[in-house]
């Protein structure tokens, strides 16, 4: 029965609030109330009416009802603070799991300028509020953060647009539920284990990676990066820095590559968790792809051909996003 | 602003300054002390936020508003109380600015604030202190709306400009709230308190009389039915003094009601009377007020009660401003009773025993000499007016050397106003065995009316006497006229001397100071019968202006009902045009595009009426149409197309819409 309830409401309220990348704030779907400070505001007009009454003095109820003017007409202008208001989402970058994810949301003003304007997860507690100001005629940026529950492709949170601008007598606020989804990757193994070999040349073939030393050519200079060997730091270099802060850099050698076409299969990382198997697959994805070389994945059930590129990359992780989840 | 402080600095300095207007007025009023560290705290918090030092730690607040009620106590006797509740709220008011750690914590100091204002009108309720008010309010909205906007450094003008705007939004409910909120007496209490001192309940004798050099407005008349009594008849009867001690006068403790105390034969004068705060337990109403001793009359918010002295007394001082209907009889048309001997008399032939005793001998031997009451009357009279006496507000202090005040006066220096001649009189007619007492009040007015009415001002405060003579019961007598015939005559206020201030004003232009003055008291006077004397009687009266038969309170809620209904139904409506689709093409549009694929041509709602026409062509559609759909692209979108602006053009756009659809019609049918 109360389940019953619940989810009816669950559905008018989804009615109300479809959906969407862009939300023009109106009057269907602001809401206002008054707010803690609004109550004490209607006691202390309260007792000075009182004491215009007991004293019979006129302008204390001129004074009275100025200020109770001005508070309901605050609940006015609090609405229109926001009514009119244009939110549209940026479409949503895609993260890898162990990380926030960014949610960039742009507000288009068409009227006059709008101050106090907070935006926060809409299951976030009230104090958490990202504050912007939006110019009249103009728009104003804000990045939200949120932290994904796995990897996969996500519904984006419900947002919660709220402002108490300008007496702070009433809160008015509304929902919106974006429409476009996130893609959150399975988080990066650190360090990058070493890739498996390529297929084609054979288990005896060694780990390739790019790192500094133990290579036969010169590849380039690098910043220094934790696990680089000092041996490898080019101390004369950082001799001649006039900061001591600034970064070491270290000689980086490559080791010719050794098979062109490396597969980055699933059941190399047999015997891991399931979880930590796509992160260490997430992890080769990556170095895979900063080799330029074709290289191709296998995933229980499916495989990705060989390629290389932006495009291969992201397929790869996509699917490394969905792996072992339900359609 | 100098662009050196940051926004807390900015923030923090515009508040200490709103409070310190708020607080500015009270400063007088509150014992010196309290004054002092109110200031000291607001310059404390100054000084902290300029130098960016932290706050001061909460039990050094704790301890200073413990000393401020310990104090406050100690200066005012109980913490319960207005005087020391004043003091406390300053304080807290002050302090509070120092316990202020987050913008939120300023709305405990707004709270405060808005009281502290209302405070104010119990002293005084002029146009003055509503200007005070407005700005006070308007600083204390602004610093909320700052409050309200948590980025960056928005500019004082922005806020100062949104809470001005939101309050003029307000206004219109202001006006209609203050029009039509029933107005009932107070609930517990009594009001009052306020106001300045009008004309106290006993007079000493030989009192420098302070009410004398006060010019401000005490009271107002406007004569309704008839014609107010010139200046030199016009007395406002106020307290009736009885009792004297040989140093003051005083109301009799009981008086019997004599019989016939009051006997009206003559014609009757409706006036409407305005009274200033006074203070005062008697109101003064003209000479004299219909009524019989024991009656009552209802005023808002206080009942009046009719003394067998024939004035009408309060329960409590009367500290609001009233505005009251009246009826006087002129003293022609009334004889005031007992008309013969009664017990009642006994109190008005006392006299102190042992005291004065030149001035009961020579009243004694005047009487032997005269055959009657009314000539002794007649003969002191006479001897005022002949005798070397000199009209004059500053007579010196008498009875400092001998108990014998009055002697001294009538005897050896003979100076004095109208407080001396009436005391010295009654005490003559009373040593000759005549009842005497003296009546207080106002005498007299300015001479011209200031939009209809006539102002009666403090230094218009006057005394005189009324003696009983058997048959004819209680006449007035007013000794004053003897020596200044001007003074009752033409009864003007008592001059005051110049002051150095005025003393410029006249070297500029005599009447420059007289005008000055006449412009600001006609501006209170509209003040006051606008805004300040806006009670029950009023709203009935707009009440009956808007067309209601005999208003009362059910007609003051229909009207507020049917107001908040129009503003509900109003509201609804501006909310339903402001939500609707602003632009007429797109509906335009859309109906094309029904009519296009009506006729089966395969046309999406996306696109523009260039390519529609093309789809018409193409599908073999009249030509007339496609030629209307290609005018509709080039109206729209083609190099002439404007955008809409204003009424005018809106109009004339919808009447070419309305001709090119008839021709899209007509094209569409043939």
């Amino acid at each position: 029965m109360l389940k019953a309830a619940q989810r009816r409401w669950q559905d008018w309220w989804k009615a109300r609030h479809p959906a969407r990348d862009a939300q023009v704030l109106t009057q269907r779907n602001l809401y206002i109330v008054p707010t803690k400070v609004g109550a004490a505001f209607v006691l202390t007009q309260l007792l000075l009416l009182v004491a215009s009454i007991n004293d019979q003095l006129s302008l204390g109820y001129a004074l009275t009802f100025l200020l109770c003017g001005a508070g309901l007409a605050s609940m006015h202008t609090t609405h229109g603070n926001l009514r009119g208001l244009t939110l549209s989402l940026l479409s949503p970058p895609a993260g890898h799991a162990d990380a926030d994810q960014a949610l960039t949301v742009r507000l288009h003003n068409p009227g006059r300028a709008r101050f106090g304007i907070g935006l926060r997860l809409a299951d976030a507690t009230s104090d958490s509020l990202a504050w912007v100001d939006v110019p009249a005629q103009g728009l104003a940026e804000l990045t939200l953060h949120w932290r994904a529950p796995g990897r996969g492709l996500h519904e984006l949170p419900v947002l919660r647009v709220e402002t108490r601008y300008p007496l702070g007598l009433f809160v008015a606020w509304s929902y919106w539920r974006p429409e476009s989804r996130q893609w959150v990757y399975p988080a990066v193994e650190a360090p990058c284990p070493p890739l498996p070999a390529g297929k084609a040349v054979g288990h005896e073939a060694q780990p390739v990676a790019v790192r500094a030393g133990g290579g036969d050519e010169l590849h380039g200079v690098r910043p220094w990066r934790e696990g680089d060997g000092l041996r490898h730091v080019l101390w004369n270099k950082a001799a001649q820095q006039p900061d001591p802060n600034a970064p070491l850099w270290v000689r980086e050698w490559s080791a010719p590559p050794q098979g062109q076409d490396c597969w980055l299969d699933a059941d190399d990382t047999l015997g891991l968790p399931d979880e930590q198997r796509w992160q260490r697959l997430t992890a080769w994805v990556l170095a895979a792809d900063q080799r330029g070389t074709d290289w191709g994945l296998r995933l229980p059930g499916q495989a990705l051909e060989l390629g290389q590129g932006a495009q291969q990359r992201r397929t790869a992780l996509e699917r490394l996003a969905l792996v072992g989840q339900a359609p | 602003m100098s662009p050196t402080l940051t926004r807390e600095q900015r923030d923090t300095g515009f508040l200490i300054g709103v409070v310190a207007l708020a607080i500015g007025p009270h400063l007088w009023r509150v014992p010196l002390w309290a004054a002092g560290l109110a200031l000291g705290l607001l310059a404390w918090r100054g000084w902290l936020a300029w130098r960016l030092r932290p706050l001061p730690a909460r039990w050094v607040l704790l301890l200073i508003a413990v000393a401020a009620a310990v104090g406050a106590k100690m200066s005012h006797g109980a913490l319960l109380g207005r005087s020391s509740g004043l003091t406390l709220v300053c304080l807290l008011l002050a302090l509070k600015l120092l316990e202020m750690h987050a913008r939120r914590d300023a709305f405990v100091v707004f709270f405060l604030g808005f009281f502290l204002v209302l405070t104010q009108f119990l002293y005084s309720q002029s146009l003055w202190v509503a200007l005070w008010t407005l700005a006070s309010v308007w600083g204390l909205l602004t610093a909320l709306v700052l409050a309200q906007m948590p980025l960056g450094q928005p500019s004082l003008k922005a806020a100062g400009r949104e809470a001005a705007r939101t309050t003029a939004f307000g206004l219109p409910l202001m006006v209609l709230l203050f029009l039509l909120f029933p107005r009932i007496g107070p609930l517990w209490g009594v009001p009052g308190q306020s106001g300045s001192t009008g004309l106290s309940e006993e007079m000493s004798f030989g009192d420098v009389s302070t009410l004398a050099l006060d010019e401000r407005v005490a009271l107002r008349l406007r004569a309704v039915d008839g014609e107010l009594p010139p200046p030199g008849q016009l007395y406002l009867r106020g307290p009736v003094l009885t009792e004297f001690d040989g140093q003051a006068w005083k109301p009799a403790a009981a008086v019997l009601v004599p019989p016939d105390a009051l006997v009206l034969s003559g014609g009757v004068l409706r006036y409407e009377l305005m009274l200033e705060p006074l203070r005062m337990t008697v109101l003064p109403v003209l000479e004299h007020s219909p009524g019989q001793p024991g009656e009552t009359w209802a005023l808002d918010g206080v009942t009046l009660r009719r003394t067998a002295e024939l004035t009408w007394i309060a329960p409590r001082p009367l500290g609001e401003t009233l505005r009251v209907q009246a009826v006087a009889v002129p003293p022609s048309g009334v004889q005031r009773g007992p008309l013969a001997e009664h017990l009642s008399l006994r109190a008005a032939r006392a006299l102190p025993p042992g005291l004065n005793p030149r001035l009961r001998a020579w009243a004694r031997d005047l009487r032997a000499q005269v055959g009657s009451d009314p000539d002794f009357v007649r003969a002191v009279v006479a001897h005022i007016r002949q005798a070397p006496f000199t009209y004059t507000l500053n007579p010196g202090v008498y009875g400092e050397f001998s108990p014998h005040g009055i002697d001294e006066f009538w005897f050896d220096r003979r100076l004095g106003f109208c407080e001396h001649y009436a005391s010295a009189f009654v005490v003559a007619l009373r040593a000759a065995g005549i009842p005497a007492r003296i009546v207080t009040g106002y005498q007299g007015r300015d001479a011209e009316l200031q939009e209809g009415w006539a102002v009666v001002r403090n230094s218009n405060a006057h005394a005189w006497a009324e003696y009983w003579l058997p048959g004819t019961g209680w006449q007035r007598a007013d000794p004053t006229a003897a020596v200044a015939p001007e003074r009752v005559e033409r009864g003007l206020a008592l001059s005051t001397p110049v002051g150095v201030f005025r003393g410029a004003f006249d070297a500029v232009d005599p009447t420059l100071w007289a005008g000055l003055r006449h412009l600001a008291e006609r501006m209170d006077l509209r003040w006051q019968e606008w805004v300040l004397n806006y009670k029950r009687e009023q709203q009935f009266k707009l009440l009956d202006k808007l067309g209601f038969d005999s208003p009362d309170w059910s007609s003051l809620g229909q009207l507020a009902a049917v107001t908040i209904a129009v503003l509900a139904v109003g509201s609804l409506a501006w909310q339903q045009w402001h939500a609707r689709r602003r632009d007429p093409w797109p509906s335009r549009l859309a109906r094309v595009h029904a009519q296009l694929q009506a006729r089966g041509w395969p046309v999406a709602p996306h696109q523009a009426p260039l390519r529609w026409a093309h789809t018409v062509r193409a599908n073999g559609g009249p030509e007339p149409v496609a030629q209307a759909l290609l005018a509709l692209e080039a109206w729209r979108y083609g190099p002439d197309a404007q955008p809409t602006r204003g009424w005018q053009q809106t109009w004339q756009e919808a009447q070419r819409w309305r001709q090119w659809w008839r021709g899209l019609r007509l094209a569409l049918r043939a």
